[in-house]
């Protein structure tokens, strides 16, 4: 298999991976009774910088909806997950100082170091579950108590995408 | 009309972004219960039976919980057969009236999706159209409540749980039938909100509040919570309290719809009113 053919597989099956860890064992975690992940949207990070831009949100979305197939709520994943993939493009440009940041196909803590790594995911993974949670309450009279749990998911949803950047390239000196 | 297809292909980021984004907007908003039930009916067929293969498995690991849960609601119903009353007398009372019949029926069910952390929570039940399971009908796990159903497919229902922004149970306070509201604001998944009691009724933590059976959707005096504290609010008539669930959300194995058998009759004395 040559290059561009391996990852598209790859991507394929993270996708579906994704979506089954997400709806049978994350939607099931509750730390401190309401504290969720959204990890599925390690897909949007993960995808390779030369991905067609239409393919990124044409993805986002089917990823959405896949996640809201689950929980019934038709629109809600995939309105977040568009916007995140909409987004990503732009905190890209403006977090690289240049095009020689942009070391290897996909972005990854390896490749951009962890400075750029983190605000690369911190900035994608705040997007999303401000985007999340804000309509799927969907009205401002619990605004500080829907902020808590969009600031303390996303450092949960964070603290899984460094382990599994750690699991997937260990240093290697 | 070049210059316009220019456009649109130097742009179509911009535009495909919003096509996608308006359009989940559209099926979260503009979407009602009639539309959900129809097109989600198809697709509870897939996810249903992948939560249906997982609960499966993990429905081991309850095994105990669920065991102890059945042992004490057979432990109640002993109680209440007749052998387990004292007897003064030698005759029996025998009832035959065609006035007191039946009227809740129940189906067991299994819990194939759960969840406490959400804002919005809901259940997946693996039993539906098919076994008689409605809207509206309420799920109880032995004589506490759950919640109601929302949308039903033909193996399957859809349980708005009490843990809902949407959920709003009629309640009354067991000592003196005083009526309450019961509500969820987020959060802690074992309390719950009281709403709009009275001001004159004087409260104490540990009052039980069970159903009230005036929303035809719980039979009357099902568990609801004790409370655990309350507020004396500057509202001239109502005060606030906290209640704790009896219901652990977290735990629910098998439930129990309740059909209620007299329903389309209330319903249709309601209607003739209106």
């Amino acid at each position: 298999m040559d290059v561009t053919s391996r990852t598209v597989f790859l991507n394929i099956i993270r996708f579906f991976f994704l979506i089954l860890l997400q709806v049978l064992i994350l939607n099931h975690i509750n730390l401190g009774g309401y504290i969720n992940p959204y990890f599925y949207i390690f897909f949007i990070l993960l995808l390779p910088f030369n991905t067609p831009r239409w393919l990124l949100l044409i993805s986002a979305f089917f990823l959405g909806m896949g996640i809201d197939l689950f929980t019934n709520t038709p629109g809600l994943n995939a309105a977040a997950s568009v916007l995140t993939a909409f987004a990503r493009p732009f905190i890209i440009s403006i977090i690289s100082s240049g095009p020689e940041s942009l070391i290897g196909d996909t972005p990854s803590l390896k490749n951009q170091g962890l400075k750029w790594f983190l605000n690369y995911s911190i900035s994608l993974v705040l997007v999303h579950h401000f985007t999340l949670f804000y309509l799927e309450i969907f009205r401002f009279d619990e605004f500080f108590q829907t902020l808590l749990r969009v600031i303390l998911s996303s450092i949960f949803t964070m603290l899984l995408i460094l382990i599994s950047e750690y699991l997937m390239y260990p240093k290697t000196k | 009309m070049r210059n316009l297809f220019e456009f649109l292909r130097k742009h179509y980021f911009y535009f495909l972004f919003l096509l996608l984004e308006s359009f989940s907007l559209f099926l979260l908003v503009g979407y009602n219960e009639f539309q959900r039930s129809s097109l989600y009916s198809t697709s509870y067929i897939l996810s249903g039976s992948v939560n249906n293969l997982f609960s499966g498995i993990s429905e081991y690991f309850s095994l105990r919980k669920t065991n102890k849960v059945l042992i004490e609601e057979l432990a109640q119903l002993h109680s209440r057969l007749p052998e387990a009353f004292y007897k003064t007398d030698t005759t029996s009372y025998y009832q035959k009236d065609s006035i007191i019949s039946l009227e809740y029926k129940y189906i067991s069910a299994k819990v194939i999706s759960n969840s406490t952390n959400k804002r919005n929570n809901f259940l997946m039940i693996n039993k539906g159209k098919l076994h008689g399971v409605q809207n509206h009908m309420g799920v109880i796990i032995g004589n506490k409540i759950v919640g109601q159903v929302v949308s039903v497919s033909n193996h399957f229902s859809w349980i708005m749980s009490m843990l809902n922004k949407d959920s709003r149970i009629s309640g009354k306070f067991k000592k003196n039938n005083q009526l309450v509201n019961i509500e969820w604001n987020g959060g802690n998944y074992r309390k719950g909100q009281v709403k709009e009691i009275p001001k004159h009724i004087a409260m104490l933590k540990g009052d039980t509040i069970i159903t009230s059976g005036n929303s035809d959707i719980f039979p009357e005096g099902l568990m609801i919570g004790t409370i655990s504290d309350f507020t004396i609010t500057q509202d001239e008539n109502f005060n606030n309290g906290t209640l704790l669930f009896s219901t652990d959300f977290n735990s629910l194995g098998y439930v129990e719809v309740v059909i209620d058998i007299l329903r389309k009759e209330k319903e249709e004395l309601k209607a003739s009113f209106k």
